[in-house]
């Protein structure tokens, strides 16, 4: 009764809890829509949180992956802050065509990340979005490559309208986390369950046999 | 008087300056601040988006006014049709005559000098017509009377019909003062005041040309002046609201031409609501902007500016800027960040929602609640703080809002109803599923008979415990 998504375990291997942050009407709501479902439409702005589901095969392994979509706006940090909890991924949008959403990438998403990601080895990935919109560029490439190297993440550019680099986004988040031990073990419930296994509840382990 | 009953919510008081009270004390009537509104629209132009909701060519009647007797006959209404691509609900044939005869009872009730606020408001429950103006008449009114007690905190009563004309126009001109003294840029707020033209030229779009001479730089203040107390800097504050607005804006409903086109009569509908929440922002320098208020004013506006009767529907911003203002006073904490852990705030609403749910089915608060975990932050902020507008076609919003509005308990009562008869619609499924299903499901509401869920919503028994769950 307590593990309501038990029955669904067998469906996949992993289970990631990913984020989508970044400010308002750089397309967040856009790419995921363009992840999820192959297409892009004009979207009203998200109001507090959005979220969907998307099982993909990457890496070799049937993946359940559940992606939270913030709202941009200031109003909602507070409110979006839990979200960040157990995130195995982050993904943080700009619009390459407005340079104040780049900017607000360190003067506020990277501390918000800092502040409320609980999750130590986390992945982040920083993506430029609006690529299509190659003439009204403002934000340069070299400065999102830039920007990754120094908070460390991963980076790459794409359209959500064109999909161009949609799909690569994600595997490659994907495929990130799938690198990293600590992470692949908060997805895999089986694990999970053989962690709480093997650790039974009597604390005392001083009769240590060795075999 | 059904006025008596209302309650005065405390925070209404609190969250509106005396200020923006009393600009908003009624709904205006004549048509004014037009000014650089205008982008060469010629009417007809955009009969694919009006045409369904029976308007469009038929502005025949140019003078139908609030106190005219059935002024608006034959307004060019038809059977209730979905404004521009939305909802399925089918229309019966009986559905049409129970219209018309609501059609007629709402003139009848217009032309009375005394508005009979409880009869309106029970025709105004089951439902509006859609087209011609008696929406937009019914709404103005029912939200005028239903916020009266702001007005009776601020020496306002509503009296009888006869009297509305003159508050009308004493609005309208407030509102056009409040837009000239807030809206314009300093420099040509300086201008109209016939002071000479100082250092300010670049911003106003203005003419002047050459170099300032020494004695023409103001010492006092200029645009780049740093200063909190600054006009300038308190104007350039409001730049990246503007944006956000915008940008907002063109998102509004983006399936429907009305809001989101490129037309000029899209863009003109943009720059009225874009004005009344640059408004709402400098009125309320707290709270300011908050993405979904332009959901919110949505309806009010598409409703007023759709209205049959051209005069009315050329005032629509300034009506819509004094409904908007009034809606919000009694749910703009919500909106409020610093507010959202109050007695007030988004999630003390939150806990009365799950409170009315556990009183009406305890079997499925406990699922969401206990078993599945779907906090109600997930799926019901957005559905009260937004007034149910992104969780619904366009024409479905009309008609939940004709029920919220002529509540005579006060919107957020009926709203959190209706957020509860929403849980309960989809029990069922909510039922069968687990978090994932269960908050996908909330989050994009199915399509469902509005009729049946306000009537669920009615049924709904008030939550007598003192449940309340800290957030």
């Amino acid at each position: 009764m307590d593990s309501p998504s038990s029955q669904e375990s067998v469906g996949f291997d992993y289970l990631f809890k990913l984020l989508l942050i970044g400010d308002s009407g750089v397309g967040k709501s856009s790419l995921l829509l363009s992840f999820t479902s192959d297409s892009f439409q004009d979207l009203s702005p998200t109001i507090g949180v959005d979220f969907k589901v998307k099982y993909a095969d990457i890496g070799g392994k049937k993946l359940k992956l559940a992606i939270w979509d913030t709202a941009g706006q200031e109003r909602f940090r507070t409110l979006t802050s839990s979200y960040y909890r157990g995130a195995q991924g982050i993904i943080m949008v700009y619009d390459v065509t407005r340079r104040e959403t780049f900017t607000n990438l360190s003067d506020i998403w990277a501390k918000e990340i800092d502040l409320y990601s609980t999750n130590q080895d986390c992945i982040k990935m920083l993506v430029g979005n609006k690529v299509d919109k190659e003439s009204e560029r403002v934000v340069m490439k070299k400065e999102g490559i830039n920007f990754a190297r120094e908070y460390g993440c991963l980076f790459i550019e794409c359209s959500a309208k064109t999909r161009l680099n949609v799909q690569q986004c994600f595997e490659e988040l994907v495929l990130k986390i799938l690198d990293t031990p600590s992470l692949l073990a908060e997805g895999s419930k089986v694990l999970k369950k053989n962690i709480f296994k093997q650790k039974p509840p009597q604390p005392d382990t001083s009769s240590s046999s060795c075999c | 008087m059904l006025r008596g009953k209302l309650k005065l919510p405390e925070k209404a008081r609190r969250a509106f300056p005396d200020r923006l009270g009393s600009i908003v004390a009624g709904f205006n009537e004549k048509d004014e601040e037009n000014r650089g509104l205008n982008h060469g629209f010629e009417l007809g132009e955009e009969l694919e988006t009006f045409q369904p909701n029976g308007f469009g060519l038929d502005r025949e009647l140019d003078d139908y006014k609030v106190e005219d007797e059935k002024s608006d006959g034959e307004l060019g209404f038809r059977a209730p049709q979905k404004p521009d691509r939305d909802g399925a609900d089918s229309v019966s044939f009986s559905d049409v005559f129970a219209a018309d005869e609501k059609r007629s009872d709402l003139e009848y009730e217009f032309s009375q000098k005394e508005i009979n606020l409880e009869k309106l408001q029970r025709v105004a429950s089951s439902g509006l017509p859609d087209g011609g103006g008696l929406r937009a008449t019914a709404w103005k009114v029912i939200i005028s009377s239903s916020f009266a007690h702001l007005q009776l905190l601020l020496g306002y009563l509503p009296a009888s019909r006869d009297l509305w004309e003159k508050e009308l126009i004493e609005n309208q001109s407030k509102y056009a003062k409040l837009k000239e003294e807030l809206l314009l840029s300093p420099s040509q707020f300086s201008k109209r005041e016939d002071e000479p033209l100082r250092s300010n030229k670049q911003y106003a779009g203005s003419d002047a040309d050459g170099q300032l001479a020494r004695h023409d730089v103001s010492t006092d203040d200029h645009p780049l002046c740093l200063g909190q107390a600054s006009v300038w800097h308190q104007y350039f504050q409001f730049t990246e609201i503007l944006e956000q607005i915008d940008r907002d804006l063109l998102r509004t409903h983006p399936d429907m031409k009305f809001f989101s086109s490129n037309s000029s009569l899209s863009r003109k509908n943009r720059e009225a609501m874009r004005n009344i929440l640059l408004l709402f922002a400098k009125l309320n320098p707290v709270i300011r902007y908050v993405q979904g208020m332009n959901e919110v004013l949505a309806p009010l506006y598409y409703v007023f500016s759709t209205d049959a009767d051209e005069k009315n529907a050329a005032n629509a911003e300034a009506d819509s800027f004094a409904c908007f203002v009034r809606l919000l006073s009694d749910s703009v904490d919500h909106f409020c960040e610093q507010l959202d852990n109050s007695s007030v705030g988004i999630h003390s609403t939150l806990s009365r929602l799950l409170g009315l749910l556990k009183a009406n089915d305890e079997e499925l608060w406990r699922h969401l609640e206990l078993t599945n975990k779907v906090n109600p932050q997930f799926y019901a902020f957005r559905w009260i703080t937004l007034l149910l507008t992104q969780e619904f076609d366009l024409h479905s919003i009309l008609r939940i809002w004709d029920c919220l509005l002529s509540n005579p308990f006060g919107v957020q009562e009926m709203l959190l109803r209706v957020c509860c008869a929403m849980l309960l619609c989809v029990k069922t499924n909510l039922l069968s599923g687990d978090f994932v299903d269960n908050l996908k499901l909330l989050q994009h509401y199915p399509k469902i008979n509005i009729e049946h869920l306000l009537q669920v919503a009615q049924d709904i028994s008030p939550d007598t415990s003192s449940f309340c769950l800290s957030p």
